[in-house]
């Protein structure tokens, strides 16, 4: 028996290995061989010329431009309200927590980073809906809301990236600049935050490639299939992953599903980009900042 | 006046780490206030038992949370097993071109986007299950198994990979020493001691499967009824959530899907709480 | 120097003229306007909405037209609430609907709702009576229609679909929907199911028909825009673009353009049966 269990391990996990690489090889190989032929100026700007398009003078209709232009704006601004709150708190976790506190705040925050997104989608949709009875009429499912509800989402990572690269310091760093007469926040500030740095930049660059891909969150609040680029904070916006899936039901012709395909291109090639700086930034990344639900 | 500044900011330490918390309570309390209605009056055990059929007054998640079961546990039976043999491929049988090839792709694989294997699932595998299995349309549990199976299996891997390799080297030398093979290293040293890796790993995966949205909305055909076979179309809780939540409202519909919401909530903390349970963060955040 | 600036100018503003011209006509109305339309719901009337938004966006870049789906239901409840200028919907607002928002209807095109399944299907045509079997879950094997020996796969649509209420009033005289049938989000997706699924059946807006769905006849009538327009096919609807009150300002311009002849040439021309 045991001898057998010997003999069956390394030929059950070479066809494991074997079985993954196709199916991903499948599977990305089919996206690309699809859809190369779709990418293109074309794909992107339609029928306008692409300067037009950049200086708003005129909007692009079969083209991926106002969507990619809402998956940045999307994603830059998840990323400036969830930076210095997730930072911040991620410090106050690693340096100044203790105890009781700490613990509590731990679960809190593991609870957060475990909650499916179509649920922080759901929390989003539903406060626009409160304040949209209760506070003014005039606040709908925009680019905002989505922003903030993204953020949500991804606090947890950075706030856990953090405390994760600033507890890795060893102690003697961490008390060389106090023995010097620096202050507690100085320390943390001029020492500890340069010293961890790698590993807060790739947590963040995590964060930035889950809002990317993030699609159940935006569903809730706000993202449209039509909408052109955003002109503000609360108008509602067409994103990159949305227009995945509302190509992969609705396409009207082979034409509109090619676009489909070139979007998917693009998006896996923004999101590839993304991991591949976060592995290349820290060697080792850590395991539970790529944990999504 | 520095005093003052750095005292401030450290309130703002405080305060980001409060403000944080207070998101994860208040979801659930958003949560909870909303769909108390359905919650009050002995109607909670309807929920959980009755069929969906609005236009009869029944607004049971019953064949959701069942969908939503069936799907992601499924899942796990097929990545569990294949996550397990990726990894001892990568971290003990081979150490050469394979293992590295295959690390690098599980690493890649962490980034591609759910949507993207609804996408590929929806032109790809639909029509191949619907033509190799010739039972139904081939949106079904089955196809959103497979490719949240892929989905999952990654992190799973890396999970894995990351404890057998945190075992100390010297428990296995010792085997080394007297004769016995990497294999037998690794069956009776390395795994014995990882296995609060590979249960983290587990339940996080399981976690992942329980609240992917796309995957299942895209390809498991979101029929409202409790899947009898891996070929019966199925709605888990999330589509669930992605299909109804724009409904009036004030109506029974709307409010049910914050029940659903909370169940995803229960059912994620749960894991969470039996990963702390079983290996404290220390362990997993490595 | 100069002067190439100013010929580049000048044939930049004679192309832009030109494009204007092209557009000119019942879209003059939008020339000096400046602002937002927020519309959602019917999913059947987004070709058209997005064609209408494309020409007044690109005739003038100031304005900007937001189109989401989601269904009739919600096209109603969301510019009940507010959230949207308008929404549209494919079955009339019930009374207690426009009692309580105040709704104002505006029924721009006429439109069927025709049973499709796909090109490879041999079926054509089924009685209400074997309609009702198919959907209830009764006939599940395209044998028993004729067909291929392959179980038959429902696709319908939910709840606040418009389609759906339509459908199920008038062509299942309010028959049950087996449990197994298969959820699609809007009339483009139900197109898209069908088109992928060679044993699926479904139903769609007539408009949205084109080869890559075949149209079954019902109870020996076809959905077609002939048919629906004569009356002769009995799964008919309106389909309708509802306001909050009266509609003011860029709001009531866009309403009023889809009955201009230039916004109902454009619903003839994506299917529909204009109202004009």
């Amino acid at each position: 028996m045991r001898k057998f269990v010997e003999k069956i391990v390394p030929l059950f996990s070479w066809m494991c290995g074997i079985v993954l690489l196709v199916a991903i090889a499948g599977v990305l190989g089919y996206l690309f061989l699809k859809g190369y032929r779709s990418l293109g100026l074309k794909l992107i700007f339609g029928t306008t010329p692409p300067l037009d398009a950049f200086l708003m003078r005129r909007p692009v209709f079969n083209g991926l431009f106002p969507a990619i232009v809402g998956t940045f704006s999307l994603v830059f601004l998840a990323i400036c309200w969830a930076i210095p709150v997730g930072m911040a708190a991620g410090i106050y976790l690693a340096e100044y927590a203790q105890g009781k506190t700490k613990q509590i705040l731990d679960l809190f925050f593991d609870v957060m980073a475990g909650l499916p997104s179509v649920v922080v989608g759901l929390f989003g949709f539903s406060v626009t809906v409160f304040l949209n009875r209760n506070l003014s009429g005039r606040i709908y499912p925009c680019l905002f809301i989505s922003s903030i509800a993204l953020a949500f989402l991804v606090l947890p990572y950075i706030i856990r990236t953090t405390q994760i690269a600033l507890e890795g310091l060893p102690g003697s760093l961490r008390m060389t600049a106090l023995a010097l007469g620096a202050s507690r926040l100085q320390n943390i500030v001029r020492v500890l935050l340069p010293q961890s740095l790698s590993g807060i930049i790739s947590g963040v660059i995590l964060a930035i490639g889950r809002c990317a891909e993030d699609t159940a969150v935006i569903m809730l609040t706000g993202v449209v299939a039509s909408a052109g680029v955003p002109r503000s904070l609360l108008s509602p916006y067409e994103a990159l992953p949305f227009y995945i899936y509302y190509i992969s039901s609705q396409y009207v012709d082979q034409e509109e599903l090619a676009t489909g395909y070139g979007a998917a291109i693009i998006l896996l090639f923004i999101c590839l980009v993304l991991f591949g700086l976060a592995f290349l930034i820290k060697k080792r990344v850590n395991l539970y900042s790529l944990y999504r639900a | 006046m520095i005093r003052i500044n750095e005292k401030t900011i450290e309130k703002f330490f405080f305060l980001s780490a409060f403000f944080s918390a207070l998101v994860t309570c208040s979801i659930f309390a958003f949560l909870f206030v909303l769909g108390l209605p359905l919650f009050s009056g002995g109607r909670f055990f309807s929920i959980i038992t009755q069929p969906w059929a609005p236009h009869l007054g029944h607004f049971g998640i019953y064949p959701m949370i069942a969908g939503t079961l069936a799907v992601s546990l499924l899942t796990m039976v097929v990545a569990f097993p294949l996550s397990l043999g990726c990894a001892i491929l990568i971290s003990v049988v081979d150490r050469g071109k394979m293992s590295w090839l295959l690390r690098k792709t599980v690493e890649m694989m962490t980034g591609v986007p759910t949507v993207i294997y609804g996408f590929v699932g929806i032109f790809l595998l639909v029509p191949l299950v619907r033509e190799i299995f010739e039972a139904g349309s081939g949106m079904c549990v089955l196809s959103a198994v497979l490719m949240l199976t892929l989905l999952v299996s990654p992190t799973m891997i890396l999970f894995f990979c990351d404890s057998f390799e945190r075992v100390p080297r010297s428990y296995g030398d010792a085997v080394l020493a007297v004769g016995g093979t990497e294999i037998q290293k690794f069956l009776y040293v390395t795994l014995p001691h990882s296995w609060t890796g590979i249960v983290i790993g587990f339940t996080l995966s399981l976690g992942r499967a329980l609240g992917d949205t796309l995957v299942a909305l895209m390809i498991a055909g979101n029929a409202v009824q409790v899947p009898g076979s891996l070929f019966d179309s199925a709605r888990t809780l999330t589509s669930h959530i992605a299909l109804v939540f724009a409904a009036d409202y004030n109506s029974m519909e709307f409010k049910a899907i914050f029940a659903c919401g909370i169940f995803l909530y229960l059912f994620t903390t749960i894991l969470v709480c039996a990963v702390r349970l079983v290996g404290g963060r220390r362990k997993m955040a490595g | 120097m100069k002067t190439k600036l100013s010929v580049v100018i000048c044939i930049a503003a004679m192309a832009l003229s030109l494009c204007a011209a092209a557009f000119a006509g019942d879209l003059d109305a939008f020339k000096s306007e400046k602002g937002e339309i927020k519309i959602a719901g019917g999913t059947a009337h987004i070709p058209v909405m997005k064609e209408a938004a494309a020409r007044i966006m690109g005739l003038n870049p100031h304005i900007q037209i937001s189109i989401a789906g989601g269904g009739s239901g919600v096209g109603i409840k969301q510019v009940g609430e507010g959230l949207v200028d308008i929404g549209n919907s494919g079955r009339k607002a019930k009374d207690e609907e426009v009692s309580k928002y105040g709704l104002k209807m505006f029924k721009w095109a006429i439109d069927g709702v025709g049973i499709v399944v796909n090109p490879a299907n041999s079926v054509r045509s089924l009685t209400q009576e074997q309609l009702m079997a198919v959907f209830a879950g009764k006939i599940s094997n395209w044998k028993e229609l004729g067909g291929e020996d392959r179980g038959i796969n429902l696709y319908t649509r939910d709840e606040s679909s418009g389609t759906r209420a339509v459908f199920w009033k008038k062509a299942l005289s309010k028959g049950d929907i087996a449990s197994s049938a298969n959820f699609v989000v809007s009339n483009g997706a139900m197109k898209g199911a069908i088109s992928q699924d060679p044993y699926g059946i479904g139903y769609v807006s007539v408009g949205h028909i084109d080869e890559s769905v075949a149209p079954v006849a019902f109870n020996g009538v076809a959905p077609s825009l002939e048919n629906v327009k004569d009356g002769k096919y009995t799964i008919s609807r309106g389909l309708y673009s509802n306001t909050k009150g009266e509609p003011a300002g860029l709001v009531k311009k866009f309403i009023d353009y889809l009955f201009t002849d230039e916004g109902q040439e454009l619903v003839a021309r994506k299917g529909f049966v204009p109202v004009k």
